[in-house]
Protein backbone atom coordinates (compact mmCIF):
# COMPACT_ATOMS: atom_id res chain seq x y z
CA UNK A 1 0.00 0.00 0.00
CA UNK A 2 2.68 2.41 1.09
CA UNK A 3 4.91 1.24 -1.70
CA UNK A 4 2.19 1.82 -4.27
CA UNK A 5 1.59 5.34 -3.03
CA UNK A 6 5.28 6.03 -3.16
CA UNK A 7 5.52 4.73 -6.70
CA UNK A 8 2.58 6.83 -7.81
CA UNK A 9 4.11 9.90 -6.24
CA UNK A 10 7.44 9.14 -7.82
CA UNK A 11 5.88 8.62 -11.25
CA UNK A 12 3.93 11.84 -10.86
CA UNK A 13 7.08 13.70 -9.91
CA UNK A 14 8.93 12.31 -12.93
CA UNK A 15 6.11 13.35 -15.20
CA UNK A 16 6.07 16.85 -13.75
CA UNK A 17 9.81 17.09 -14.18
CA UNK A 18 9.72 16.04 -17.82
CA UNK A 19 7.05 18.56 -18.69
CA UNK A 20 9.03 21.27 -16.94
CA UNK A 21 12.07 20.21 -18.90
CA UNK A 22 10.16 20.45 -22.18
CA UNK A 23 8.62 23.80 -21.30
CA UNK A 24 12.00 25.00 -20.17
CA UNK A 25 13.89 24.26 -23.39
CA UNK A 26 15.50 27.58 -24.16
CA UNK A 27 15.21 29.15 -27.61
CA UNK A 28 18.91 28.55 -28.18
CA UNK A 29 18.64 24.87 -27.22
CA UNK A 30 15.78 24.48 -29.66
CA UNK A 31 17.65 26.08 -32.54
CA UNK A 32 20.85 24.25 -31.67
CA UNK A 33 18.96 20.95 -31.72
CA UNK A 34 17.61 21.59 -35.21
CA UNK A 35 20.86 23.01 -36.59
CA UNK A 36 22.84 20.06 -35.20
CA UNK A 37 20.43 17.55 -36.75
CA UNK A 38 20.71 19.29 -40.11
CA UNK A 39 24.51 19.45 -39.94
CA UNK A 40 24.65 15.77 -39.00
CA UNK A 41 22.51 14.92 -42.03
CA UNK A 42 24.65 17.09 -44.29
CA UNK A 43 27.88 15.51 -43.05
CA UNK A 44 26.63 12.00 -43.67
CA UNK A 45 28.24 11.56 -47.08
CA UNK A 46 26.85 8.05 -47.55
CA UNK A 47 23.26 9.17 -47.57
CA UNK A 48 21.31 9.42 -50.82
CA UNK A 49 20.77 13.06 -51.77
CA UNK A 50 17.03 12.86 -52.22
CA UNK A 51 16.56 11.08 -48.89
CA UNK A 52 18.85 13.59 -47.20
CA UNK A 53 16.85 16.53 -48.53
CA UNK A 54 13.66 14.86 -47.38
CA UNK A 55 15.03 14.32 -43.88
CA UNK A 56 16.32 17.87 -43.67
CA UNK A 57 12.89 19.00 -44.82
CA UNK A 58 11.33 17.10 -41.91
CA UNK A 59 13.65 18.74 -39.39
CA UNK A 60 12.85 22.16 -40.85
CA UNK A 61 9.10 21.69 -40.85
CA UNK A 62 9.34 20.72 -37.17
CA UNK A 63 10.97 24.04 -36.40
CA UNK A 64 9.81 26.57 -39.00
CA UNK A 65 6.27 27.89 -38.74
CA UNK A 66 5.52 28.22 -42.44
CA UNK A 67 2.01 29.47 -41.85
CA UNK A 68 3.17 32.41 -39.72
CA UNK A 69 5.88 33.09 -42.30
CA UNK A 70 3.37 33.01 -45.14
CA UNK A 71 0.99 35.36 -43.40
CA UNK A 72 3.73 37.85 -42.67
CA UNK A 73 5.08 37.63 -46.19
CA UNK A 74 1.76 38.28 -47.86
CA UNK A 75 0.61 40.92 -45.34
CA UNK A 76 -2.51 42.59 -46.81
CA UNK A 77 -2.64 40.08 -49.64
CA UNK A 78 -3.08 37.30 -47.08
CA UNK A 79 -6.31 38.83 -45.89
CA UNK A 80 -7.76 39.25 -49.34
CA UNK A 81 -6.84 35.72 -50.42
CA UNK A 82 -9.35 32.89 -50.11
CA UNK A 83 -8.71 30.02 -47.71
CA UNK A 84 -7.78 27.74 -50.60
CA UNK A 85 -5.36 30.32 -51.96
CA UNK A 86 -3.80 30.73 -48.52
CA UNK A 87 -3.42 27.00 -48.14
CA UNK A 88 -1.84 26.68 -51.55
CA UNK A 89 0.50 29.56 -50.82
CA UNK A 90 1.67 28.03 -47.52
CA UNK A 91 2.50 24.77 -49.28
CA UNK A 92 4.39 26.38 -52.15
CA UNK A 93 6.11 28.91 -49.92
CA UNK A 94 7.32 26.27 -47.47
CA UNK A 95 8.86 24.35 -50.36
CA UNK A 96 10.67 27.44 -51.61
CA UNK A 97 11.91 28.47 -48.15
CA UNK A 98 13.11 24.94 -47.50
CA UNK A 99 14.99 24.92 -50.76
CA UNK A 100 16.60 28.29 -50.19
CA UNK A 101 17.56 27.41 -46.64
CA UNK A 102 18.97 23.99 -47.52
CA UNK A 103 20.78 25.44 -50.51
CA UNK A 104 22.51 27.97 -48.27
CA UNK A 105 23.42 25.59 -45.43
CA UNK A 106 24.75 23.01 -47.90
CA UNK A 107 27.45 25.50 -48.88
CA UNK A 108 28.58 25.67 -45.26
CA UNK A 109 28.59 21.98 -44.32
CA UNK A 110 32.06 21.92 -42.85
CA UNK A 111 31.92 25.18 -40.92
CA UNK A 112 31.50 25.60 -37.20
CA UNK A 113 28.41 27.26 -35.75
CA UNK A 114 28.64 29.45 -32.66
CA UNK A 115 25.78 30.55 -30.41
CA UNK A 116 26.80 33.93 -28.99
CA UNK A 117 23.49 34.64 -27.27
CA UNK A 118 19.73 35.02 -27.24
CA UNK A 119 17.26 37.75 -26.41
CA UNK A 120 13.92 36.69 -24.97
CA UNK A 121 11.00 39.09 -24.82
CA UNK A 122 7.86 37.42 -23.55
CA UNK A 123 6.69 34.88 -26.12
CA UNK A 124 9.22 36.07 -28.68
CA UNK A 125 12.97 35.58 -28.84
CA UNK A 126 15.93 36.11 -31.12
CA UNK A 127 18.59 33.38 -31.21
CA UNK A 128 21.94 34.57 -32.48
CA UNK A 129 24.16 32.17 -34.38
CA UNK A 130 27.46 32.74 -36.10
CA UNK A 131 28.74 30.61 -38.97
CA UNK A 132 32.52 30.67 -38.75
CA UNK A 133 34.08 30.44 -42.20
CA UNK A 134 37.71 30.85 -43.19
CA UNK A 135 37.26 34.30 -44.66
CA UNK A 136 34.45 35.77 -42.53
CA UNK A 137 31.97 35.11 -39.73
CA UNK A 138 28.40 35.18 -40.98
CA UNK A 139 25.73 36.17 -38.45
CA UNK A 140 22.49 34.22 -38.85
CA UNK A 141 19.76 35.13 -36.39
CA UNK A 142 16.55 33.17 -35.89
CA UNK A 143 13.38 34.90 -34.75
CA UNK A 144 11.26 32.47 -32.79
CA UNK A 145 7.97 32.55 -30.89
CA UNK A 146 6.48 30.19 -28.38
CA UNK A 147 3.49 28.07 -29.35
CA UNK A 148 2.38 25.02 -27.39
CA UNK A 149 5.56 25.16 -25.30
CA UNK A 150 7.71 24.94 -28.37
CA UNK A 151 9.80 27.59 -30.05
CA UNK A 152 8.93 28.11 -33.70
CA UNK A 153 11.01 30.04 -36.22
CA UNK A 154 9.11 32.83 -37.98
CA UNK A 155 12.02 34.67 -39.60
CA UNK A 156 15.69 34.12 -40.41
CA UNK A 157 18.02 37.12 -40.53
CA UNK A 158 21.27 36.67 -42.42
CA UNK A 159 23.77 39.53 -42.19
CA UNK A 160 20.99 41.88 -41.16
CA UNK A 161 18.79 40.77 -44.05
CA UNK A 162 15.42 39.44 -42.94
CA UNK A 163 14.24 36.69 -45.26
CA UNK A 164 10.60 37.47 -44.62
CA UNK A 165 11.04 41.19 -45.15
CA UNK A 166 12.76 40.38 -48.41
CA UNK A 167 10.09 38.00 -49.64
CA UNK A 168 7.41 40.39 -48.49
CA UNK A 169 8.74 43.24 -50.56
CA UNK A 170 9.39 41.11 -53.66
CA UNK A 171 6.11 39.18 -53.50
CA UNK A 172 4.03 42.30 -52.97
CA UNK A 173 5.51 43.75 -56.11
CA UNK A 174 4.78 40.59 -58.08
CA UNK A 175 1.17 40.57 -56.83
CA UNK A 176 0.82 44.23 -57.77
CA UNK A 177 2.00 43.58 -61.32
CA UNK A 178 0.66 40.11 -62.01
CA UNK A 179 -2.01 39.46 -59.41
CA UNK A 180 -2.19 36.72 -56.80
CA UNK A 181 -2.65 34.01 -59.43
CA UNK A 182 0.40 35.32 -61.22
CA UNK A 183 2.44 34.92 -58.05
CA UNK A 184 1.18 31.37 -57.49
CA UNK A 185 1.99 30.49 -61.11
CA UNK A 186 5.51 31.89 -60.72
CA UNK A 187 6.05 29.89 -57.52
CA UNK A 188 4.86 26.68 -59.16
CA UNK A 189 7.14 27.24 -62.13
CA UNK A 190 10.10 27.89 -59.83
CA UNK A 191 9.48 24.74 -57.79
CA UNK A 192 9.23 22.66 -60.96
CA UNK A 193 12.47 24.19 -62.18
CA UNK A 194 14.19 23.40 -58.87
CA UNK A 195 12.95 19.82 -58.88
CA UNK A 196 14.10 19.12 -62.42
CA UNK A 197 17.47 20.67 -61.92
CA UNK A 198 20.28 18.51 -60.58
CA UNK A 199 21.22 19.59 -57.06
CA UNK A 200 24.49 21.49 -56.88
CA UNK A 201 27.29 19.42 -55.44
CA UNK B 1 26.01 37.14 -48.82
CA UNK B 2 28.36 39.72 -47.44
CA UNK B 3 31.19 38.51 -49.60
CA UNK B 4 28.94 38.88 -52.57
CA UNK B 5 28.12 42.45 -51.68
CA UNK B 6 31.72 43.22 -50.94
CA UNK B 7 32.51 41.90 -54.36
CA UNK B 8 29.90 44.10 -55.93
CA UNK B 9 31.07 47.23 -54.19
CA UNK B 10 34.67 46.18 -53.90
CA UNK B 11 35.87 49.11 -55.92
CA UNK B 12 35.33 52.80 -56.19
CA UNK B 13 33.60 54.26 -59.21
CA UNK B 14 33.04 57.84 -60.26
CA UNK B 15 29.35 58.45 -59.92
CA UNK B 16 27.85 61.58 -61.33
CA UNK B 17 24.78 62.22 -59.32
CA UNK B 18 23.38 64.22 -56.53
CA UNK B 19 22.68 62.48 -53.31
CA UNK B 20 18.96 62.33 -52.89
CA UNK B 21 17.54 62.87 -49.46
CA UNK B 22 14.43 60.88 -50.28
CA UNK B 23 14.17 57.95 -47.91
CA UNK B 24 14.40 54.72 -49.85
CA UNK B 25 12.58 52.92 -47.14
CA UNK B 26 9.59 53.83 -45.11
CA UNK B 27 8.38 52.39 -41.92
CA UNK B 28 5.35 50.34 -42.59
CA UNK B 29 4.13 48.51 -39.57
CA UNK B 30 1.04 46.71 -40.62
CA UNK B 31 -1.53 45.64 -38.17
CA UNK B 32 -4.34 44.11 -40.11
CA UNK B 33 -7.49 42.89 -38.54
CA UNK B 34 -8.32 39.64 -40.18
CA UNK B 35 -11.17 37.37 -39.39
CA UNK B 36 -10.66 34.47 -37.07
CA UNK B 37 -10.11 31.19 -38.72
CA UNK B 38 -7.74 28.30 -38.74
CA UNK B 39 -6.67 28.21 -42.28
CA UNK B 40 -5.42 24.70 -42.65
CA UNK B 41 -8.06 23.18 -40.46
CA UNK B 42 -10.17 23.07 -43.59
CA UNK B 43 -11.29 19.53 -44.30
CA UNK B 44 -8.76 18.02 -46.61
CA UNK B 45 -8.68 14.26 -46.76
CA UNK B 46 -5.33 13.89 -48.50
CA UNK B 47 -3.52 16.22 -46.20
CA UNK B 48 0.20 15.82 -46.55
CA UNK B 49 2.77 15.96 -43.79
CA UNK B 50 3.15 19.76 -44.03
CA UNK B 51 -0.30 20.28 -42.64
CA UNK B 52 0.37 18.37 -39.48
CA UNK B 53 2.27 21.42 -38.25
CA UNK B 54 -1.04 23.16 -37.74
CA UNK B 55 -2.42 21.99 -34.47
CA UNK B 56 -5.92 22.64 -33.20
CA UNK B 57 -4.82 25.12 -30.61
CA UNK B 58 -2.89 27.13 -33.17
CA UNK B 59 -2.67 30.87 -33.05
CA UNK B 60 -5.26 32.55 -35.20
CA UNK B 61 -4.29 35.20 -37.71
CA UNK B 62 -5.08 38.02 -35.31
CA UNK B 63 -3.10 36.46 -32.53
CA UNK B 64 -0.10 36.17 -34.79
CA UNK B 65 -0.04 39.92 -35.28
CA UNK B 66 2.13 40.27 -32.18
CA UNK B 67 4.96 38.97 -34.35
CA UNK B 68 4.80 42.18 -36.37
CA UNK B 69 5.18 44.44 -33.34
CA UNK B 70 8.41 46.46 -33.36
CA UNK B 71 9.04 45.32 -36.91
CA UNK B 72 10.06 47.50 -39.79
CA UNK B 73 9.32 46.42 -43.29
CA UNK B 74 11.07 47.85 -46.28
CA UNK B 75 9.50 49.73 -49.10
CA UNK B 76 12.31 50.36 -51.55
CA UNK B 77 12.32 53.53 -53.63
CA UNK B 78 13.24 52.44 -57.15
CA UNK B 79 12.05 54.95 -59.75
CA UNK B 80 14.83 53.94 -62.14
CA UNK B 81 13.78 50.30 -62.23
CA UNK B 82 13.71 49.90 -66.04
CA UNK B 83 17.26 51.25 -66.39
CA UNK B 84 18.42 49.35 -63.31
CA UNK B 85 17.05 46.11 -64.71
CA UNK B 86 18.97 46.73 -67.93
CA UNK B 87 22.23 47.23 -66.06
CA UNK B 88 21.42 44.25 -63.84
CA UNK B 89 21.09 42.12 -66.98
CA UNK B 90 24.44 43.42 -68.23
CA UNK B 91 26.17 42.65 -64.92
CA UNK B 92 24.61 39.19 -64.90
CA UNK B 93 26.11 38.39 -68.31
CA UNK B 94 29.41 39.89 -67.28
CA UNK B 95 29.45 37.65 -64.22
CA UNK B 96 28.59 34.39 -65.98
CA UNK B 97 30.57 34.87 -69.18
CA UNK B 98 33.68 36.66 -67.97
CA UNK B 99 34.16 36.91 -64.22
CA UNK B 100 33.04 33.42 -63.22
CA UNK B 101 35.07 31.47 -65.80
CA UNK B 102 38.19 33.48 -64.90
CA UNK B 103 37.56 32.94 -61.19
CA UNK B 104 37.12 29.19 -61.76
CA UNK B 105 40.48 28.91 -63.50
CA UNK B 106 42.04 31.06 -60.80
CA UNK B 107 40.62 28.85 -58.06
CA UNK B 108 41.93 25.80 -59.84
CA UNK B 109 45.55 27.01 -59.78
CA UNK B 110 45.53 28.91 -56.48
CA UNK B 111 45.75 27.19 -53.09
CA UNK B 112 43.08 28.48 -50.71
CA UNK B 113 45.49 29.88 -48.06
CA UNK B 114 47.03 32.04 -50.77
CA UNK B 115 43.61 33.32 -51.82
CA UNK B 116 42.74 34.11 -48.20
CA UNK B 117 46.08 35.92 -47.88
CA UNK B 118 45.38 38.04 -50.96
CA UNK B 119 41.94 38.85 -49.60
CA UNK B 120 43.51 39.92 -46.30
CA UNK B 121 46.10 41.97 -48.13
CA UNK B 122 43.52 44.08 -49.97
CA UNK B 123 41.35 44.32 -46.90
CA UNK B 124 44.33 45.70 -44.99
CA UNK B 125 44.92 48.35 -47.66
CA UNK B 126 41.34 49.50 -47.10
CA UNK B 127 41.97 49.81 -43.36
CA UNK B 128 42.54 53.62 -43.44
CA UNK B 129 39.16 53.97 -45.15
CA UNK B 130 37.42 52.11 -42.31
CA UNK B 131 39.41 54.06 -39.71
CA UNK B 132 38.54 57.48 -41.17
CA UNK B 133 34.86 56.62 -41.48
CA UNK B 134 34.64 55.21 -37.97
CA UNK B 135 36.24 58.45 -36.75
CA UNK B 136 33.88 60.64 -38.79
CA UNK B 137 30.97 58.89 -37.10
CA UNK B 138 32.45 59.57 -33.67
CA UNK B 139 33.24 55.89 -33.10
CA UNK B 140 36.72 56.56 -31.78
CA UNK B 141 37.04 53.15 -30.18
CA UNK B 142 36.43 51.48 -33.54
CA UNK B 143 38.81 53.91 -35.23
CA UNK B 144 41.50 53.01 -32.69
CA UNK B 145 40.77 49.35 -33.19
CA UNK B 146 41.25 49.76 -36.93
CA UNK B 147 44.50 51.68 -36.42
CA UNK B 148 45.84 48.89 -34.20
CA UNK B 149 44.71 46.28 -36.70
CA UNK B 150 46.49 48.12 -39.50
CA UNK B 151 49.71 48.45 -37.49
CA UNK B 152 49.67 44.81 -36.38
CA UNK B 153 48.70 43.29 -39.72
CA UNK B 154 51.07 45.42 -41.77
CA UNK B 155 54.04 44.43 -39.59
CA UNK B 156 53.52 41.06 -37.89
CA UNK B 157 50.96 40.08 -40.53
CA UNK B 158 53.60 40.62 -43.25
CA UNK B 159 52.14 43.46 -45.24
CA UNK B 160 48.57 42.50 -44.38
CA UNK B 161 48.79 39.02 -45.81
CA UNK B 162 47.73 37.56 -42.47
CA UNK B 163 44.96 38.87 -40.25
CA UNK B 164 47.13 38.50 -37.16
CA UNK B 165 45.09 41.12 -35.31
CA UNK B 166 42.01 38.93 -35.55
CA UNK B 167 43.68 35.54 -35.17
CA UNK B 168 45.92 36.34 -32.22
CA UNK B 169 44.64 39.53 -30.60
CA UNK B 170 40.91 39.08 -31.23
CA UNK B 171 40.67 42.48 -32.88
CA UNK B 172 37.96 42.01 -35.46
CA UNK B 173 37.33 44.08 -38.54
CA UNK B 174 34.21 46.22 -38.46
CA UNK B 175 32.87 47.34 -41.82
CA UNK B 176 32.66 51.07 -42.22
CA UNK B 177 32.49 53.15 -45.37
CA UNK B 178 31.59 56.62 -46.58
CA UNK B 179 28.03 55.63 -47.48
CA UNK B 180 27.49 54.66 -43.84
CA UNK B 181 29.05 57.93 -42.69
CA UNK B 182 26.66 59.91 -44.89
CA UNK B 183 23.82 57.80 -43.51
CA UNK B 184 25.01 58.50 -39.99
CA UNK B 185 24.53 62.22 -40.65
CA UNK B 186 20.96 61.63 -41.72
CA UNK B 187 21.35 61.45 -45.48
CA UNK B 188 18.95 58.89 -46.91
CA UNK B 189 20.03 56.43 -49.60
CA UNK B 190 18.02 58.10 -52.34
CA UNK B 191 16.89 56.08 -55.34
CA UNK B 192 18.18 52.55 -55.67
CA UNK B 193 20.86 52.27 -58.30
CA UNK B 194 22.48 49.37 -60.12
CA UNK B 195 25.94 50.37 -61.30
CA UNK B 196 27.56 48.71 -64.29
CA UNK B 197 30.40 46.43 -63.06
CA UNK B 198 29.83 47.38 -59.41
CA UNK B 199 26.32 46.10 -58.81
CA UNK B 200 23.67 47.22 -56.33
CA UNK B 201 24.03 50.67 -54.80
CA UNK B 202 22.13 53.87 -54.20
CA UNK B 203 22.77 57.52 -55.00
CA UNK B 204 24.24 58.00 -51.56
CA UNK B 205 26.33 54.85 -51.54
CA UNK B 206 27.54 55.52 -55.07
CA UNK B 207 29.02 58.82 -53.92
CA UNK B 208 30.37 56.99 -50.89
CA UNK B 209 32.05 54.45 -53.14
CA UNK B 210 33.97 57.18 -54.94
CA UNK B 211 35.14 58.65 -51.64
CA UNK B 212 36.08 55.19 -50.35
CA UNK B 213 38.31 54.49 -53.32
CA UNK B 214 40.31 57.62 -52.48
CA UNK B 215 40.84 56.50 -48.88
CA UNK B 216 41.99 53.06 -49.97
CA UNK B 217 45.75 52.64 -50.21
CA UNK B 218 45.31 50.54 -53.35
CA UNK B 219 44.65 53.85 -55.14
CA UNK B 220 48.03 55.26 -54.09
CA UNK B 221 50.15 52.17 -54.56
CA UNK B 222 49.49 51.69 -58.25
CA UNK B 223 48.71 53.87 -61.20
CA UNK B 224 46.57 53.57 -64.31
CA UNK B 225 46.73 50.07 -65.75
CA UNK B 226 48.43 48.61 -62.71
CA UNK B 227 45.70 49.99 -60.49
CA UNK B 228 42.97 48.37 -62.54
CA UNK B 229 44.94 45.13 -62.67
CA UNK B 230 45.07 45.19 -58.86
CA UNK B 231 41.33 45.87 -58.73
CA UNK B 232 40.72 42.99 -61.16
CA UNK B 233 42.81 40.65 -59.02
CA UNK B 234 40.92 41.69 -55.90
CA UNK B 235 37.59 41.07 -57.63
CA UNK B 236 38.54 37.69 -59.10
CA UNK B 237 39.96 36.64 -55.73
CA UNK B 238 36.71 37.56 -53.98
CA UNK B 239 34.60 35.65 -56.51
CA UNK B 240 36.90 32.62 -56.27
CA UNK B 241 36.47 32.52 -52.49
CA UNK B 242 32.70 33.01 -52.65
CA UNK B 243 30.49 29.94 -52.38
CA UNK B 244 28.28 30.69 -55.35
CA UNK B 245 26.07 33.15 -53.49
CA UNK B 246 24.83 34.76 -56.67
CA UNK B 247 24.12 31.41 -58.30
CA UNK B 248 22.08 30.48 -55.23
CA UNK B 249 20.00 33.64 -55.48
CA UNK B 250 19.51 33.16 -59.20
CA UNK B 251 18.34 29.62 -58.61
CA UNK B 252 15.99 30.26 -55.69
CA UNK B 253 14.45 33.69 -56.16
CA UNK B 254 11.28 34.25 -58.17
CA UNK B 255 12.75 37.52 -59.36
CA UNK B 256 16.50 37.82 -58.66
CA UNK B 257 16.48 41.55 -59.41
CA UNK B 258 13.91 42.22 -56.70
CA UNK B 259 15.56 39.81 -54.27
CA UNK B 260 18.96 41.46 -54.56
CA UNK B 261 17.51 44.97 -54.51
CA UNK B 262 15.59 44.32 -51.30
CA UNK B 263 18.41 42.38 -49.66
CA UNK B 264 20.90 45.10 -50.52
CA UNK B 265 18.66 47.86 -49.16
CA UNK B 266 18.14 45.97 -45.90
CA UNK B 267 21.83 45.16 -45.64
CA UNK B 268 22.84 48.81 -46.03
CA UNK B 269 20.15 50.08 -43.68
CA UNK B 270 21.28 47.62 -41.05
CA UNK B 271 24.89 48.77 -41.40
CA UNK B 272 23.90 52.44 -41.10
CA UNK B 273 21.71 51.77 -38.06
CA UNK B 274 24.58 50.10 -36.23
Amino acid sequence: MFKQLFLTLFAGMLLAMTSVAIAGASPTDSIRGSVDSILALLQDKEMDKTIRREKIGEVISERFDFRAMSQRTLATNWKSASKEQQQEFVQLFSKLIENTYIGRVEAYTDEKVDYPGEKVKGKKAVVETLILTASADIPVNYKVYKKNDKWWVYDVIIEGISLISNYRSSYQEIVKKEGFDGLIAKMKAKIKELENQPQPA
Amino acid sequence: MKKFFILLVALGVPVIGICGSTPAYTENITAENGSNFLILAAADSDADSKETIVAEDDFTDDELLFLDEDEEFLDVYDPLEPINRGIFWFNDKLYFYLLKPVAKGYRWVMPEPLMLGIGNFFSNLASPMRMINAGLQGKFGDAGNELTRFAVNTTIGIGGFFDTAKDHFNLKKKDEDSGQTLGYYGIGPGPYLVLPFFGPSSFRDGVGLLADSRMDLTYYLWEDRDYWAAIALRTVNTVALDKDTYEGIKRDALDPYLFIRDAWTQYRKNLVDN
